[in-house]
């Protein structure tokens, strides 16, 4: 026996899993079409004669002798040494995250538990420096770089990716710590701790998440960032994102398009793996049961 | 062991006076009580004796030394959070041992000494469970023991009680007084429940606005008030208070008339407790139609109103009337408490009778 209210409920769910379906697409869609096209020739998937070709993988298979090649990924890993650039990413990212988030996690909590009326105007002033274009930090230090011969390589880039993340990194443990009651740490102190001891053995372990989605967010920065990286770094020290771009700025060579489309996929695949082991992580819970329920 | 000593101590924030000069001696093994309404500056007090406060000026003392400026954890006082502040991401046990292993105590140690605060606090079932998975109470019990475990020479309560419910506060009001008689350590307890400061203190310390209002031992408190603050405040019900005129030792308000008073002429308030005047069939000092009647099983409250103010007496149980009755209220002077019309001070009986 169906009521009218069991009719409606399931008219409901079957409207809903399909906007949600609908939405699943339209947003996959852009990476799945990437992943399918990387294992095509340049003639399949950026055809003039027809669309359908990147499917069928007409061109594939002549050039070729099968539907799918891996010549994408040959030519920018082997050929055009993409690895380097990944490696050169690996190390800015690797700086750039336990750089911000040292800073971020000590000056956060110094912040949070301030009572000093300058604690807010010094988050004023990271919010006002996190609000500027990435471009115009770089704008300025072209010279002053250029200058003293330190252009070019990863540890100016490392400072400059800190300068720009900082205030965000600051911005978001602050209210992070905020969360944790005073409380804790006090009664840490009482119970013998100094207060970095207490910082340490107390604060941090409940800070798990919020430290974790926090570097998380400044990996993406550092890792997506363009404005920086292809203005501040000589082409052999160039990291991933600078590095498609130079595969894409060059199509005179047929297959170099193709390259960059290989590097765009080998790119995404690290931030899918990172996001979902990180998923649990992103906050909440963990203080339940640190003061009265 | 530890005598605690605070000499004019004050804590100012900007223009906004916390505690102000406040002078103490607190002997040996003395459950001191810390009383007063909220924000009346008794938690500031305690947290400067702990270190989590600096004193804007005066001394603090503990044994002997000065302990201003000294750090929290070199002070060796344990404190009970309002909140319990437990670290969640350790279990019961843990948390227990905390502070031995932060101090560096002897690991040989820990187990037997954890053990032990434990059992006084009988949480021996619970000892691997996580802070989220205890009820209320238990986690109150974990924050006493973690304070117990390392014996230290003054204990701090910062209103442990008030997040527990009504009968629980009871029995652990009761569990507390039978700790600290066992461990017979120097005890400050902040509260705003005047039962718990009754029951629990060897003295009392009621405190607003950052004043000291009375010191003394419970009786004293409830017996002879300082000042109409102090009276107000202490009972269940609270004095009754009455503004009015002395005239030749006869205090007169609107319904009211009690002669025999040995107050000087002018402004008084005149204060007596409902559990010491008592209905009569007439000729009583106070007469006035009552304003409400409860019911409270033991006995009935009556109120009666006199110019804006509200007093009650306490009534057999068995007294019935109807809420606008006139009823008599006998207030004989011996009873009652007389306190300055202006500062609100008490107004000591010339002879004592």
């Amino acid at each position: 026996m169906t009521t009218l209210a069991d009719n409606r409920i399931t008219t409901l769910k079957i409207v809903s899993f399909a906007l949600v379906a609908l939405w699943l697409i339209i947003a996959a869609f852009p990476f799945l079409w990437t992943l399918w096209g990387s294992f095509k020739v340049q003639a399949d998937f950026f055809s003039k004669a027809n669309w359908q070709n990147a499917l069928s993988g007409t061109n594939t298979i002549r050039e070729t002798g099968s539907a799918f090649t891996g010549q994408g990924y040959y030519g920018a890993w082997v050929q055009e040494e993409f690895w380097r650039a990944a490696l050169n990413t690996c190390i800015v990212v690797f700086f750039t995250v336990v750089i911000s988030l040292t800073f971020g996690t000590l000056g956060g909590y110094a912040l949070a538990r301030s009572g000093k009326r300058y604690a807010f105007w010094l988050l004023m002033a990271a919010l006002v420096f996190r609000a500027m274009p990435h471009i115009t930090l770089v704008s300025g230090y072209l010279l002053p770089f250029f200058e003293w011969n330190v252009w070019g390589i990863l540890p100016t880039t490392i400072i400059v990716l800190v300068a720009i993340n900082q205030p965000f990194t600051l911005w978001m443990l602050h209210s992070f710590f905020l969360n944790i009651p005073k409380d804790m740490d006090e009664s840490a102190m009482v119970d013998g701790c100094t207060r970095f001891q207490a910082f340490r053995h107390v604060i941090i372990p409940v800070m798990w998440p919020g430290v974790i989605t926090t570097g998380l967010f400044s990996f993406l920065l550092a890792y997506n960032d363009f404005a920086v990286t292809a203005m501040l770094l000589s082409t052999q020290n160039e990291t991933i994102i600078p590095a498609i771009n130079s595969f894409l700025g060059s199509t005179q060579v047929e297959g170099n398009v193709m390259f960059a489309v290989a590097a765009v996929v080998s790119a995404t695949a690290p931030l899918f793996v990172l996001i979902l082991f990180f998923q649990r992580q992103i906050v909440s819970g963990l203080t339940a049961g640190a003061v009265k329920g | 062991m530890a005598q605690i000593e605070l000499r004019n101590v004050g804590k100012r924030w900007g223009d906004f006076v916390g505690v102000h000069d406040f002078n103490l001696t607190i002997p040996d093994k003395e459950f001191l009580v810390l009383l007063g309404p909220s924000g009346c500056g008794k938690t500031t007090t305690m947290r400067m004796i702990a270190g989590l406060e600096d004193a804007s000026n005066g001394d603090i003392l503990i044994d002997g030394t000065v302990v201003n400026g000294m750090e929290p954890k070199d002070r060796d006082v344990a404190m009970v959070f309002q909140s319990y502040a437990l670290y969640p991401n350790m279990n019961v046990y843990e948390n227990i041992r905390f502070p031995l292993k932060v101090r560096g105590i002897d690991p040989k140690l820990h187990d037997e000494k954890v053990r032990r605060a434990s059992a006084m606090v009988e949480l021996d079932d619970f000892l691997h469970r996580k802070p989220a998975e205890l009820s209320g109470g238990q986690r109150q019990r974990v924050a006493l023991a973690r304070a117990i475990v390392r014996e230290p020479n003054v204990f701090l309560m910062d209103e442990p009680l008030s997040n527990l419910d009504a009968k629980l506060r009871v029995s652990t009001r009761a569990q507390i007084k039978n700790l600290s008689h066992e461990l017979a350590v120097t005890t400050i307890y902040v509260t705003h429940d005047q039962i718990e400061a009754m029951t629990l203190a060897d003295r009392v310390v009621v405190m607003e606005k950052g004043v000291v209002q009375q010191v003394g031992n419970p009786t004293e408190i409830y017996d002879r008030p300082a000042n109409t603050f102090v009276a107000g405040f202490i009972g269940n019900p609270a004095m009754n208070l009455i503004e009015g005129q002395v005239r030749a030792g006869v205090f007169t308000a609107p319904g009211v008339e009690i002669s025999g008073l040995s107050a000087p002429d002018g402004a008084a308030t005149l204060g007596y407790r409902a559990e010491d005047a008592s209905v009569v069939e007439f000729g009583g000092h106070i007469n006035a139609p009552i304003y409400s009647l409860e019911l409270l099983g033991d006995a009935t409250m009556v109120t009666v109103r006199i110019g804006q103010t509200l007093v009650n007496v306490r009534a057999d149980k068995s007294f019935r009337a109807e809420i606008g009755d006139a009823v008599s209220i006998s207030v004989p002077a011996g009873i009652c408490h007389m306190f300055d019309g202006q500062t609100g001070a008490r107004i000591e009986a010339q002879d004592a009778s």
